[in-house]
């Protein structure tokens, strides 16, 4: 059995492993940054919680996408998201510079593009693209939305075509 | 773009923010050691103050009212003991559809897939609905209280006639809330006035949701 220390720190060293994935999701579900390092925190926390009943049938990966997307979904929703949890110290995770830029105007333009496009998609659809993009296989995306696999390639196909509509109109602006 | 040139931009861009991302160990490992947040700490003081009042209300209220049927019914005045007993019936109608709603949405398991899930909480948060509707329904009780035999044998007939409207109206307006405070009407214009305002922004938005689950589930 292993220790409540072994615990923590296994679990930390998971988070960072895969910290890329909710800096990600809550970049794409909160525009605000402020909401954004909160949406971190609750995440973190709710996946700290799930911990021990993770189910080592699936990948930590897809667990994490699952928690982290399930608690970004309804943190969206939630009228006021802010001050869930109130501490005596500075609880921010993650720390990073305010922009990540690439050497390439070009590709700084595009993603930009990318991420306005994701920004406006429904939640749902969302959740779809970032999977999309993180090159998950139809079945694990499948697993983590709960939809079959078909039915994840029709509506994934139904946003690309409307992201390369995106950008097309844009670069024929 | 492509689809390999879209993918390939993510991809850059997950190594850069991998790169520049640092884990603050200290802050991570110090909130794993925080209390697990209790539904009580997670709700908002309003919130807990208008269920503790509720809860005061249909208690006081329903053993005030209990007593008065079991030892003083012939004496007391029926509009009023009626009105108070439906109302107090309907306020905890509304609270018990509330509390349950809090409850089951605190320990739904946010582990299982995504649809599900959010499927089960936007269908929970649309239980306040049925809160409104409750509420609403006491409309007219409010107008009916105060009436006594007195006055309806010897109260004026044009104040009984307005009395007569009000109460009408009411009672038209409670039950066509009632029938029609529903997630299908939630585009309505007369439906958004009333849920206009930021404390029904969860349950506006859990009814969009809901739609997106339903076109995900008819979408083939």
């Amino acid at each position: 059995m292993k220790s409540t220390q072994d615990k923590n720190a296994i679990f930390v060293s998971v988070i960072e492993s895969h910290k890329g994935i909710l800096y990600k999701i809550a970049n794409a579900y909160c525009k605000d940054s402020e909401d954004r390092k909160d949406l971190i925190q609750e995440i973190y926390i709710q996946l700290w919680e799930s911990f021990d009943s993770y189910n080592d049938d699936y990948k930590y990966s897809t667990w994490i996408y699952r928690i982290s997307l399930n608690v970004a979904i309804s943190f969206y929703r939630k009228e006021n998201s802010r001050s869930k949890i109130s501490s005596p110290f500075n609880t921010e995770i993650f720390n990073i510079a305010d922009t990540i830029n690439f050497e390439k105007e070009e590709e700084n333009i595009n993603l930009g593009i990318l991420q306005k496009f994701i920004s406006e998609l429904k939640e749902l659809d969302k959740a779809l693209i970032l999977l999309y993009l993180e090159e998950k296989s139809y079945k694990e995306i499948a697993d983590i939305i709960g939809f079959s696999e078909t039915n994840v390639a029709t509506k994934i196909g139904r946003i690309k075509l409307k992201l390369k509509e995106k950008f097309s109109q844009i670069i024929n602006q | 773009m492509n689809d390999i040139e879209i993918i390939n931009l993510w991809k850059s861009n997950s190594k850069k923010i991998n790169e520049n991302l640092l884990l603050n160990k200290k802050n991570a490992e110090d909130l794993i050691k925080m209390k697990t947040q209790s539904l009580l700490s997670s709700m908002k003081p309003v919130k807990i103050f208008t269920v503790m009042m509720a809860v005061l209300w249909v208690g006081i209220g329903g053993t005030v009212v209990t007593n008065i049927f079991l030892s003083a019914y012939s004496s007391a005045n029926h509009f009023f003991l009626y009105s108070a007993a439906l109302q107090i019936l309907l306020t905890a109608i509304a609270l018990v559809i509330y509390l349950y709603q809090t409850i089951t949405i605190y320990q739904t398991d946010i582990t299982e897939p995504i649809l599900a899930t959010q499927e089960k909480i936007a269908k929970l948060i649309s239980t306040s609905l049925w809160v409104t509707r409750f509420m609403f329904l006491q409309l007219p009780l409010w107008t009916i209280f105060y009436w006594n035999k007195n006055m309806l044998e010897n109260g004026s007939l044009p104040l009984l006639i307005i009395q007569g409207i009000v109460t009408l109206s009411f009672t038209i307006a409670a039950l066509w809330l009632f029938f029609n405070i529903k997630y299908e009407n939630r585009n309505k214009k007369w439906f958004r006035i009333i849920f206009n305002g930021k404390e029904w922004a969860p349950l506006l938005n859990s009814m969009d949701l809901l739609s997106q689950v339903d076109e995900f589930k008819t979408e083939k």
